[in-house]
């Protein structure tokens, strides 16, 4: 064969790959446009406006709805209804958004009505409770934060599902999907509860543009006298890097700019900040060949788990909160009254240099509609400490070299659990499922908008998990940004020497919200001192404890936390 | 037959009255007695739980009551002086003839109706520290930002301007009614002994529209008493605790996680004395002034 002969062999082989790739994408076109979910198609299930805000978001959701591969539900499902309580914030807010947006897909699936009652942030512990202390049984499933299990299970509210497992009749989900950290959070006593939603746990996130800048590199070392570090890695560091950008116009926007972004206000879950920092100060690992094994000394926070004698007002949590304080004071002043979504707003807008807070900051960050810091965004495991108390030496420990790390679950982690007195029980369990499906789950943990952070391996980076770049690239992500936060939630979640225990005893909201997040406040806005603050604070967790029965309370903390007496 | 369907139309008064207010009441008291929480068999502790709330029982007494027991206090002399002396030197100035009167009074009267957990709610934007208009004024005058969330002294003084905003119309509305019930010629007499319209409100308006503003105060005092909205969304009660009326602290204790109905019903029924001692002492002064 001659030169031209092979030349033109190659045009006519490109010519019908072209003819054959623009056929195979037409088909596939025509074959998504006719393609229907139990008769309802696309436009039927996620209508514009009304559930899904564009095309994209429309594609994208029915793309993962038919991947789910959904089982027939109508069985057990037409006619009935399902009353489901959830975190109320709205039809297209964070937790509760994603009931309204798959409501269509379960109706149709399921021939079945779905009932969503919102229930407000700060109403959580009341309308619950009240709903079946009052023997009203409301709610069929109701997703409420982990926290409010010691009093669920131990009232009898909720009931086990590990019955329904493998249950070909409903949708295909599998808890050792979940990573251990989280999936303990919806298992008590061997039994499991909950299905996966969301994965709560607090990272660390930061300017990736500004912290790799060498002009600021330059200036930090000037200033300080050694290398910027970048990123910081224990929380000594980020105060020093805070300290340093607090003031400056980092962003050239012409204002000074803030060091660092947090949500203080009394009611603003500012508490998690206070527990996910004054871990690595009040936290110990075990000796020994399980770090995370609980003693009398190790591995424990909250109280002591053969007195029930609380551990806050303890040196290490003392230290913790003058640490906070003195972080907060690398940021705003307002940062003191600040709910949640002010203190995300400040950081996704570019005015913090760093903020530690859930997953939702990940993909909120790829919102362009909400973030101006989409491929600037900066992640790692949450921080360590270079000083810590040590409770059996009864010294605190300094060691910048080997620093302690102690990794969070802290927040809700808000996903469904079963009412004990449903009359609907495996419908109840197809929505819950429905919404553990790989497909379904993966696809809400990356709308920022729906509150859902990752929980499992399939939203993983390997080694940890199964995802790939693609999968994020698929939903328009900047892959250097998911690169980072991605790997950095992997990190936090699995790669801890030992994690802060979770407290989920009866009475959780009333130790935390009620007095230790109003403590924290008291001090923050220099009311009282850490010191008196935490006092304080430990007296009434004794007065709590003893009016809920300190024998009744010991045993349920041992059993949440795993301390063998 | 008479008799017998004049009790029947009164039926369903006093049905109505047994059920939703005498029974409620005499639960309350019973509840205020025990330390029942819901969910929880209540065990009875006679007057234990007033004993704590009151310091009485040697054990350092309940501090959060206290000091939202002061908060409320606080409020409710400040915000009644201020909305009574505001809302007065309005309808003075209204009582007058001024171009646009009447669509003004229309706009100033509006804060009156609405919720006052939206009023609540616009005083979070009102007073954001960092972007708010009052900080911006402040901040055009030169008189630079208050930390009207996060300072403890400045949200107190938040949540007050707000009631006061929201309330002052009320005695607008009521005092300009009285004053303009007082008849000209009584001050066209006046006007012969002095021209000095300070010398007309002291000895003619205010003595005239006494008997109506005592009305108001009572009726402020009271309803400065229940003061919940505005606190629990303009600072939910922050920073700490700071802005935490003593209603506040009833609902939280009652109605929010812990439901320790005992020890709520218990600070209720100390309110209603509180709110009985003022109503009692208001209607004894008029009485004496007008018998």
């Amino acid at each position: 064969m001659n030169k031209q002969t092979i030349t033109s062999s190659k045009r006519l082989l490109a010519l019908v790959l072209m003819i054959a790739l623009l056929l195979a994408v037409g088909a596939a076109q025509v074959t998504a446009q006719e393609q229907t979910f139990f008769g309802k198609t696309a436009q039927e299930l996620f209508p514009i406006p009304g559930v899904a805000a564009d095309e994209q978001e429309q594609r994208l959701a029915f793309e993962a709805l038919l991947r789910a591969n959904l089982p027939d539900g109508r069985e057990f499902g037409e006619g009935k209804t399902l009353t489901f309580g959830v975190l109320g914030q709205g039809s297209r807010g964070g937790i509760s958004g994603t009931i309204y947006f798959w409501r269509n897909a379960f109706e149709a699936a399921t021939g079945a009505r779905l009932e969503i009652v919102e229930i407000p942030y700060n109403e959580l512990g009341t309308t619950i409770p009240a709903d079946f202390l009052t023997g009203q049984y409301t709610y069929d499933v109701f997703i409420g934060a982990a926290w409010q299990y010691g009093d669920w299970i131990s009232n009898g509210w909720i009931q086990p599902i590990d019955r329904f497992f493998g249950d070909p009749r409903f949708p295909a989900w599998d808890i050792n999907d979940v990573a251990p950290a989280f999936a303990a959070l919806m298992q008590w006593e061997g039994q499991t509860y909950g299905t996966t939603n969301d994965g709560d746990a607090q990272l660390f996130y930061y300017r990736y543009d500004v912290l790799n800048d060498p002009e600021w590199q330059a200036a930090f070392e000037a200033e300080m006298g050694y290398p910027l570090p970048n990123p910081p890695t224990t929380w000594q560091q980020l105060l020093a890097v805070t300290s340093f950008f607090n003031g400056k116009d980092w962003n050239r926007d012409g204002d000074p700019d803030d060091g660092i972004s947090l949500h203080l206000a009394p009611g603003g879950q500012g508490h998690f900040h206070y527990a996910t920092l004054a871990a690595s100060f009040a936290v110990t690992p075990a000796e020994g060949d399980d770090p995370r094994a609980v003693t009398k000394f190790d591995n424990v926070f909250w109280f002591d788990p053969e007195t029930m004698e609380p551990l806050i007002n303890q040196p290490g949590h003392v230290r913790a909160l003058e640490f906070l304080k003195e972080l907060a004071a690398t940021g705003q002043r307002a940062q003191l009254g600040w709910q949640l979504g002010e203190a995300w707003d400040n950081f996704l807008g570019g005015n913090a240099i760093a903020t530690f807070s859930w997953g939702d900051v990940g993909s909120l960050s790829q919102d362009v509609n909400r973030s101006r810091i989409k491929g600037n965004l900066g992640a790692s495991a949450i921080l360590c400490s270079e000083e810590w108390y040590d409770r059996e030496l009864g010294q605190f420990v300094t060691d910048s070299e080997n620093p302690n790390c102690v990794g969070n679950t802290t927040g809700g982690s808000w996903h469904p659990t079963m009412s004990a007195f449903t009359d609907t029980p495996e419908l109840a369990y197809y929505m819950m499922a429905m919404l553990a499906n790989p497909s379904i789950n993966f696809y809400n943990a990356t709308t920022g908008w729906q509150g859902i952070d990752p929980s499992s391996a399939y939203q993983l980076y390997p080694p940890r998990g199964t995802a790939s770049p693609e999968d994020y690239a698929a939903v328009g992500f900047d892959l250097g940004d998911m690169e980072r936060y991605i790997n950095a939630y992997g990190a936090n979640v699995f790669d801890k020497p030992t994690y802060l225990t979770y407290l989920r005893i009866p009475g959780t909201l009333e130790y935390i919200q009620e007095t230790l997040d109003i403590r924290l406040s008291e001090a923050m806005t220099d009311q009282l001192t850490p010191q008196e603050a935490l006092d304080a604070t430990a007296r009434d967790w004794n007065r709590i404890t003893d009016e809920l029965g300190r024998e009744e309370q010991l045993a349920i903390y041992q059993a949440a936390i795993g301390f063998n007496p | 037959m008479k008799v017998k369907a004049k009790y029947f139309f009164l039926m369903p008064g006093v049905i109505w009255v047994l059920l939703f207010t005498l029974f409620p009441l005499i639960y309350s008291l019973y509840l205020s007695t025990t330390n029942f929480r819901l969910g929880r068999d209540p065990q009875f502790v006679g007057l234990a739980n007033y004993a704590r709330i009151l310091n009485l029982d040697g054990g350092g007494g309940d501090e959060k009551a206290a000091s939202t027991a002061g908060f409320s206090v606080i409020l409710v002399i400040g915000s009644t002086t201020l909305t009574i002396v505001f809302g007065t030197a309005v309808a003075w100035v209204f009582n007058h003839d001024l171009p646009l009167l009447r669509q003004m009074r229309a706009v100033l009267t509006m804060p009156l109706f609405a919720a006052p957990v939206a009023v609540g709610f616009l005083g979070v934007i009102i007073f954001n520290e960092a972007n708010g208009p009052v900080n911006n004024i402040l901040q055009g005058l030169g008189l630079g930002r208050v930390n009207w969330i996060t300072d403890p002294l400045a949200a107190r003084a938040a949540v007050l301007l707000t009631d006061v905003w929201q309330w002052t119309p009320f005695v607008f509305i009521i005092v300009l009614a009285a004053m303009q019930a007082i008849p000209d010629d009584l001050y066209e007499s006046a006007r012969l002994d002095t021209k000095n319209n300070i010398s007309l409100f002291r000895y003619i308006t205010l003595p005239l529209i006494a008997p109506a503003m005592g009305t108001v105060v009572l009726l402020r005092l009271v309803e400065t008493i229940k003061i919940l909205d505005i606190p629990v969304t303009l600072t939910r009660g922050g920073p700490g605790s700071v802005t935490q009326t003593y209603n506040f602290y009833i609902y939280e204790t009652g109605l929010r996680g812990s439901f320790q109905l005992g020890t709520a019903s218990a600070l209720s029924w100390l309110v209603v004395i509180v709110a009985i001692i003022i109503s009692s002492l208001y209607f004894w002064r008029v009485r004496a002034r007008f018998e």
